[in-house]
């Protein structure tokens, strides 16, 4: 009996392209939600001021009937400055690639463009946390390491170090309610972290992961969790800093602030530009386009006393 | 492939490596010793150095007068040629140390350790001196290839000298500047001045906050900002308007009690002195750039030596 199968009539076409494109990998982006916006003009310098006037001093003030006016102060003002930086990403491509390819690529690539720039804005604001801030060691920890993992009295630790310094928490609290396993939540700081320590995370005294909290209502994916007077929120590219412990382990920073410690400066029509370069501009035969993004920003820690944060190794 | 030149620059040579920052990638870069080409060489000596990005890092292709009759010779340099940097580095791979002398300044001993002067280095693993754990460092001296110094920590007061240590080279700048440093020393005076483990960016006019933890000793200091008044780059030292004179003195602890925490500053703004050029906040660091070592056969040259460089990219 001759049976027709695949062996001798295999398919005309043996491959078809799914049009359900599988999820390009995204990181959280978590580093610049905390800070504080503002925006630059056109045509008005590189470099945004920003200013703070300090407070009075408290001391004295009392009138003694002598008729004698108590001391003037003088006020005092203090000017923290960011200087404007573009950052831009291209890709070329060629007709071919556009003519043969089964999906449409332009607005794939395109898709991706978008993606790098955010993912790239998220990185840079990642580093003015790593370079610019007060980091203190974790040193509740058993893991025998300096600094150790993270622990409940490192956190309350950093809590009374803004507190200390009159820092405002920027998270309002969530409500108890009545719902079996959860917990209310107070208003806090923001913690931002390496998914590298989430594990320890779950076993600090007192921790709240994101399901216990008694509403889900405006809770960002990033965050992992509550601890204390701290809601953290993690991500891959996290700060890490490899083999710096005194065991020569990787330490994590994690900075933890209060409103108004960070800025993120946007240029005005600069924030995220995207754009096209036809074939007939990029090739003299015509044969290749070019896309592009490219967005502005200035960065700065507007109170190094409204940021602090622990350094801290893993538990493993 | 055509090749289009992207950039090119000349700089006399100060016997020192150089790093030059290019405005895009680059797949050629060659260099050019004008001083050496225009002499009758003894004894084999590069004059062209020339890169591809199928080079090993350190690696260059060298063109080279060979003989009194200046006959030349292609080879290929595999150590002390050309770095292409398109991201900011890792630190390097651990250098294990012997001591630390408990000294002012302090020698580290460390067979083989390849740093040179400037260098930016990571201590960790301390044994016996455990409060400089984790802390960086920049190389003061270079004894010997066993020796070097970190001339900014003053260990003479340190009960013991370390008796082990491990090391790392950091990248030379940090992601953002200005950036919060360690502090080695702080002095009780009218107008404070304070020693940094590494060398510092600071300007006249910057406010910084002080971060001292307790075990540090000048707790008055913790959470203080100050005006810089003075620079010294001989001592590396800043003089601020803040006055410790009845504070308690500065000491590192004990290395039995060291919790891994620094004292530590951290940029603040600027008040009433501006200084639009450096004091902002800006990326410390530009990439791509090409890191080019020193020497008769490298492509930095000796010192007085003139050296051209073009990079160029391959058109699309």
């Amino acid at each position: 009996m001759t049976i027709t199968n695949i062996s001798n009539m295999a398919p005309e076409l043996p491959l078809q392209f799914s049009e359900d494109l599988l999820s390009t990998p995204m990181f959280n982006l978590i580093h610049g939600f905390g800070a504080d916006e503002h925006y630059a003009d056109a045509h008005m310098g590189k470099t945004t001021r920003m200013s703070r006037y300090e407070r009075l001093d408290t001391d004295g003030g009392l009138l003694d009937g002598s008729g004698i006016d108590p001391a003037a102060e003088a006020i005092s003002r203090t000017d923290i400055d960011a200087e404007m930086e573009i950052y831009a990403k291209t890709v070329i491509v060629n007709e071919q690639v556009t003519l043969f390819e089964n999906d449409k690529v332009l607005t794939k690539f395109t898709a991706l463009l978008g993606q790098w720039l955010r993912e790239k804005e998220d990185l840079l604001m990642r580093d003015l946390f790593a370079s610019s801030a007060s980091y203190l060691s974790a040193t509740g920890g058993i893991n025998g390491d300096n600094p150790t993992e993270i622990s409940r009295n490192d956190v309350d630790n950093i809590e009374r170090v803004l507190l200390g310094k009159d820092a405002r928490t920027m998270l309002s609290n969530v409500e108890a309610m009545d719902k079996f396993g959860t917990g209310p939540v107070r208003d806090g700081f923001i913690a931002l972290c390496n998914t590298d320590i989430t594990p320890d995370l779950q076993n600090v005294s007192g921790v709240l992961l994101t399901n216990a909290y008694p509403s889900q209502k405006d809770i960002r994916p990033e965050e992992y969790c509550s601890i204390s007077r701290f809601r953290f929120f993690v991500s891959s590219k996290g700060i890490k800093e490899s083999s710096s412990s005194l065991l020569g382990a990787n330490i994590y920073k994690i900075p933890m602030f209060g409103m108004e410690a960070v800025a993120k400066i946007e240029q005005n029509t600069y924030s995220a530009v995207m754009g096209y370069r036809p074939p007939h501009v990029v090739s003299s035969v015509a044969q290749n386009s070019q896309l592009y993004a490219k967005f502005a920003i200035a960065r700065a820690i507007t109170n190094q006393n409204w940021l602090s944060g622990l350094k801290v190794t893993q538990r493993l | 492939m055509a090749f289009s030149i992207i950039d090119r620059g000349t700089f006399t040579s100060d016997g020192t490596a150089q790093k030059i920052e290019l405005p895009s990638s680059a797949d050629y870069f060659v260099v050019n010793n004008l001083t050496q080409a225009a002499k009758t060489q003894t004894t084999g000596r590069g004059i062209k150095f020339e890169w591809f990005p199928e080079l090993t890092d350190g690696y260059a292709l060298r063109t080279g007068k060979e003989n009194s009759a200046n006959t030349t010779e292609v080879t290929t340099v595999t150590s002390g040629g050309f770095i292409y940097r398109t991201a900011r580095p890792e630190p390097e791979a651990a250098v294990t140390g012997t001591a630390i002398t408990a000294a002012s300044p302090a020698v580290v001993s460390a067979v083989g350790h390849g740093y040179s002067v400037g260098d930016r280095v990571r201590a960790y693993g301390t044994t016996g001196m455990l409060q400089i754990a984790g802390m960086d460092f920049t190389v003061t001296a270079v004894g010997s290839a066993d020796l070097f110094t970190i001339g900014y920590l003053d260990a003479s007061g340190f009960a013991a000298a370390a008796t082990a240590g491990t090391f790392r080279r950091l990248p030379e700048d940090a992601e953002v500047t200005p950036e919060a440093l360690y502090i080695t020393k702080i002095t009780k005076a009218a107008s404070a001045v304070v020693t940094f483990s590494v060398e510092h960016n600071y300007q006249v006019g910057q406010l910084v906050t002080l971060t001292v933890p307790s075990e540090f000793g000048m707790v008055e200091m913790d959470g203080l900002t100050g005006k810089v008044t003075a620079v010294s780059s001989a001592n590396n030292t800043i003089t601020v308007d803040i006055d410790s004179t009845a504070f308690t003195t500065f000491a590192f602890p004990a290395s039995a009690d060291a919790e891994g925490n620094f004292a530590s500053a951290a940029p603040a703004g600027q008040r009433n002195t501006y200084d639009v050029d450096n004091v902002p906040f800006k990326s410390g660091q530009f990439v791509p750039y090409m890191y080019l070592a020193a020497g008769a056969q490298s492509p930095a040259g000796s010192t007085s030596d003139v050296i051209v460089w073009e990079a160029h990219k391959a058109e699309t």
